[in-house]
């Protein structure tokens, strides 16, 4: 039984390292994709939405459709 | 009961140059005059000498008459040898005394070593090498077949070797290293069944000494 | 007893005797004379030639320890067989003690094996993943190669008739590391088991001052260098057990409380569309944030435009997506396109209070386009991915280990006589 861990020493090392990361990847709610983040004055939002200039002020409009 | 106490073990003069003669255990019929390799054989109370060993008869077993050691717990004393020659050499058979009172063989060939004893069992009339054979209770498959003639004896014997030339012999071996071994010099065959054993396990003492090796 | 010396029948030269006289040949070192030793009377069997002369690995006469026992060596063959019209040969050494008797070295393209005689016979015979397999001592041993050995030269001695040219049917099995050796003559059948050994350990056994050559290719019995592949999927599956319960924590602590849901209008024909939610409370530790919304969109697309503001710090993530569906029927039936609803995840976003700024568009084509749509903000949603991620990657060192062991093993068996048939990663030293 103790030769399963030591026999494995180092495949046991990577794997709880492995889960160990994804599982504080998992806790902290980290993803691939990200978010563009940045600052706001929150109340001139409230204040005017449609004067905020998001980043995704430049989209590709959908000109497919069947 | 030690077969080789007691005082009641049959004693004489070599009819040949006069030396004492004791036979080291109670049921010996043959000896080997150590002063004149003449080959004595007691008929009654008397003994008769039968002929004489021409070979030396030494090689580089390390086991000599006198040699002792242990077997299943019991200790042994090596009494008696009848040298074999065939195709292949020579062997040594060596005769057992054991402390209690039992008596076997010491097969000794290029120091491979097997311990067996006589066994009131029947073998087969012949059987060659691969052929299964039922030997009491047991299952046995023949290793080797064996043509060999008799070169010499020393020490005592239980029975007389010297009428006996040439003979057939079976070596059989099982799985859990049981060993078997047919001698067909007599009619019935004599069967004898025992164990390989490696030197160590015999803890032989007294042993022939080699020059440059403990 | 002390070693005796003959002279050579053929030259006079000296000839020691160590292994006394269980020696029934021996070779003339000057002359190379295979001298019959058995009888005093002398005879010559052959004589090999001095251009066949082979220098042996270890010298005749060195003396070294196996299982605690001194052995010397008295005498080398060079043994060889013939496979697919191909000679390979290999080296044996004899080994003697006086008591314990007589010994083998065997090497080839160095590898070593430590043979000694078999003292019971096999169990049975029987199949073992495809191959003839004899059972001896409790271990399954698979045949590996069946070959006529003839002995092309020698020197030193032998407690038998050295016949040169006189071939022997030898059958081998092997169970790494050990290897059963069956040899069988009309009259006799004997087997030896060796135990595979390194240069390393033969150098250090003999106290050689100079290393043997390095083993090349891979030898029928020698050990598979990995740890045993069956504690390797193990560990594999243990890993994977941790994997399956952290997921099950994970998704026990995530809170997956939806903090907001609203159903939002909007027309083309709105002078402003971009709106601002009430303001949600996002609670608990740093984690991630989903944003769902389902639209009645039939037959046209609209693009969310959104921001989720923090109100307290001004952070803002923007993000944006189109969502379009359409339907209808043609020959083949019914058929759709797109999804009318849009998910978001939004990763490590601190716990406090937010708003969701949403700017939607439509066609700004000449027609009126309207959608209804609903925002459904859902606070700590265990996602997984990455635990899914883990499973390829934790099964990658099995994987690997793996195929290393069926390369080396295709290269075990590419020797034996099994060499053409594909091989198969089974394992040999379970």
């Amino acid at each position: 039984m103790t030769n399963l861990f030591l026999g494995n020493l180092k495949y046991w090392l990577y794997g709880l390292t492995l889960l160990g990361g994804a599982g504080v990847a998992e806790w902290r709610g980290y993803s691939f994709t990200s978010i563009n983040e940045h600052q706001v004055a929150p109340k001139s939002v409230r204040d005017n939405p449609g004067a905020y200039r998001s980043h995704y002020s430049t989209y590709t409009r959908y000109s497919g459709g069947k | 009961m030690n077969p080789l106490a007691g005082s009641d073990r049959f004693r004489g003069n070599c009819p040949n140059c006069g030396a004492p003669i004791q036979f080291t255990f109670l049921q010996a019929v043959q000896t080997v005059c150590k002063f004149c390799q003449s080959v004595l054989v007691r008929q009654g109370v008397d003994l008769q000498l039968v002929g004489k060993v021409a070979d030396p008869l030494i090689d580089a077993s390390p086991i000599q008459l006198g040699t002792e050691g242990q077997y299943g717990g019991q200790a042994f004393q090596v009494v008696g040898r009848i040298v074999y020659e065939y195709l292949g050499g020579r062997w040594n058979e060596w005769y057992l005394a054991f402390s209690n009172g039992t008596f076997g063989w010491l097969s000794d060939a290029q120091l491979e070593y097997a311990i067996s004893f006589l066994v009131k069992s029947t073998a087969p009339a012949q059987a060659t090498r691969g052929v299964q054979v039922a030997l009491g209770k047991e299952l046995f498959t023949v290793t080797t077949f064996t043509r060999a003639r008799y070169i010499g004896v020393e020490g005592d014997m239980p029975f007389t070797t010297w009428d006996k030339t040439e003979s057939n012999f079976l070596d059989l071996r099982s799985a859990n290293q049981r060993f078997a071994t047919v001698d067909y010099s007599e009619q019935p065959p004599l069967v004898f069944t025992g164990n390989l054993v490696d030197y160590d396990d015999l803890k032989l003492r007294n042993v022939k000494q080699f020059e440059g090796w403990q | 007893m002390k070693v005796r010396a003959i002279d050579c029948p053929n030259c006079g030269g000296s000839v020691e005797l160590r292994g006394y006289s269980h020696s029934l040949s021996a070779v003339c070192i000057q002359c190379l004379t295979v001298i019959d030793t058995s009888h005093p009377q002398l005879t010559i069997l052959k004589q090999f030639q001095d251009a066949n002369r082979v220098r042996p690995l270890l010298p005749l006469g060195s003396r070294g320890r196996f299982g605690g026992k001194l052995f010397e060596i008295i005498g080398m063959q060079e043994r060889q067989i013939m496979v697919d019209g191909t000679t390979y040969s290999w080296q044996e050494y004899l080994l003697f003690n006086p008591y314990a008797g007589f010994r083998y070295l065997s090497v080839y393209r160095g590898h070593w094996n430590f043979i000694e005689p078999a003292k019971g016979l096999p169990e049975t015979t029987t199949r073992y993943l495809g191959k003839p397999a004899l059972k001896y001592q409790g271990q399954t041993y698979r045949h590996f190669q069946t070959a006529e050995a003839e002995t092309s030269f020698a020197m030193g001695e032998f407690p038998w008739k050295l016949e040169v040219g006189q071939k022997v049917t030898v059958k081998d099995y092997i169970a790494p590391p050990k290897l059963l050796s069956e040899e069988i003559t009309p009259d006799e059948v004997t087997y030896s088991v060796g135990t595979y050994q390194t240069g390393e350990e033969i150098a250090k056994a003999f106290a050689l001052t100079t290393p043997l050559s390095l083993a090349s290719g891979v030898f029928a019995n020698q050990p598979a260098p990995a740890a045993n592949l069956g504690s390797t999927w193990s560990t594999f599956v243990l890993l994977l057990v941790g994997l399956f319960v952290l997921s099950i924590f994970l998704k026990v602590i995530s809170r997956n409380e939806v903090v907001f849901d609203q159903r939002l209008h909007y027309s083309s024909a709105d002078k402003e569309s971009a709106k601002v939610t009430d303001i949600f409370e996002l609670k608990g530790r740093t984690s991630n944030v989903e944003i769902e919304s389902e639209t009645d969109l039939l037959n046209d697309w609209m693009y969310l435009d959104m921001s989720l503001i923090n109100t307290e710090t001004g952070q803002a993530w923007d993000f944006g997506r189109e969502v379009s569906y359409y339907s209808g029927t043609d020959s083949d039936g019914r058929w759709t396109e797109g999804n009318p609803k849009v998910s978001v995840n939004i990763p490590s976003v601190p716990s406090g209070k937010y708003y969701l700024r949403i700017d939607p568009d439509m066609s700004d084509d000449a027609g009126l386009h309207s959608a209804s749509y609903t925002i459904k903000v859902t606070r700590d949603v265990p996602k997984f991915w990455l635990l899914w991620l883990a499973i390829p990657l934790l099964m990658l060192p099995a994987l690997w280990r793996t195929i290393k062991r069926g390369t080396f093993e295709t290269q075990r068996w590419a020797e034996s006589d099994y060499a053409t048939s594909s091989s198969s990663s089974d394992d040999d030293d379970d």
